[in-house]
């Protein structure tokens, strides 16, 4: 049960191996990775920086696990957030579930993400050639948000 | 009271935290933020539309009539867009 936030790039696959490993006795185990995709409506993304409030990510990230903990029966987490300068195709965000079954840590997995993208204080700024652009939080991220929680 | 700012609002104001004191009472997020745009052109153009703005003190989300204290710490931000 981990949550991490790292400037260094970071191979997921590492991480996952580890994952499985210590949870040998899961019968499930979930992934996903969020990456930087190399182009933004047709502007070459040449690099994106990611600011971080820490202190108060951890607490929201702790929230929202501790949420959707309550109602998916999961055996463990990880998730990994990267925060500085980030580059196209490299891996920005791994979030890691195990479980008994595949649909507790499928939901759970997707649930923490959607909650991450409007809770977690992280904020994303785009660079281009001729200059750079702050990402807004999109309409369509709220959408997905199960406010029952 | 501890203030940071992030993002595009660190960008405008161009700093990432600063103090002030709002003395013995409560004051509303919302009074804290008009001090602020009185101080000049700056200020008033970066909290030109609060409601567009998120606000969380001691790292809980609150909205603007929230009161607080000079042992608070208050953090102002645009929407977050992580993952």
């Amino acid at each position: 049960m981990q949550i991490l936030f790292q400037r260094k790039k970071f191979i997921e696959s590492d991480f996952i191996k580890k994952f499985s490993s210590d949870n040998k006795n899961s019968g499930a185990i979930f992934s996903f990775i969020g990456k930087v995709r190399p182009k933004n409506q047709n502007n070459n993304v040449l690099s994106i920086d990611i600011e971080l409030y820490e202190k108060m990510a951890q607490v929201q990230i702790k929230k929202i696990i501790n949420k959707l903990m309550k109602k998916h029966l999961i055996d463990d987490y990880l998730v990994v957030h990267r925060y500085g300068r980030v580059k196209p195709r490299e891996n920005i965000v791994l979030i890691v579930v195990a479980s008994q079954h595949r649909k507790e840590s499928f939901r759970f997995g997707e649930g923490l993400m959607d909650w991450l993208k409007v809770k977690a204080t992280f904020w994303k700024k785009e660079n281009f050639a001729n200059g750079s652009e702050w990402v807004n939080q999109k309409e369509a991220d709220r959408e997905f948000i199960d406010f029952s929680l | 009271m501890k203030i940071l700012y992030f993002a595009k609002l660190k960008q405008l104001i161009g700093k990432s935290e600063e103090t002030i004191c709002i003395g013995q009472k409560k004051k509303k997020v919302s009074q804290v933020i008009n001090e602020l745009k009185k101080r000049n052109d700056i200020y008033n153009f970066a909290f030109k539309e609060t409601n567009s703005l998120q606000y969380a003190v001691n790292c809980e989300y609150v909205d603007l009539d929230f009161f607080v204290t000079d042992s608070d710490e208050l953090a102002i931000f645009p929407p977050v867009s992580g993952g």
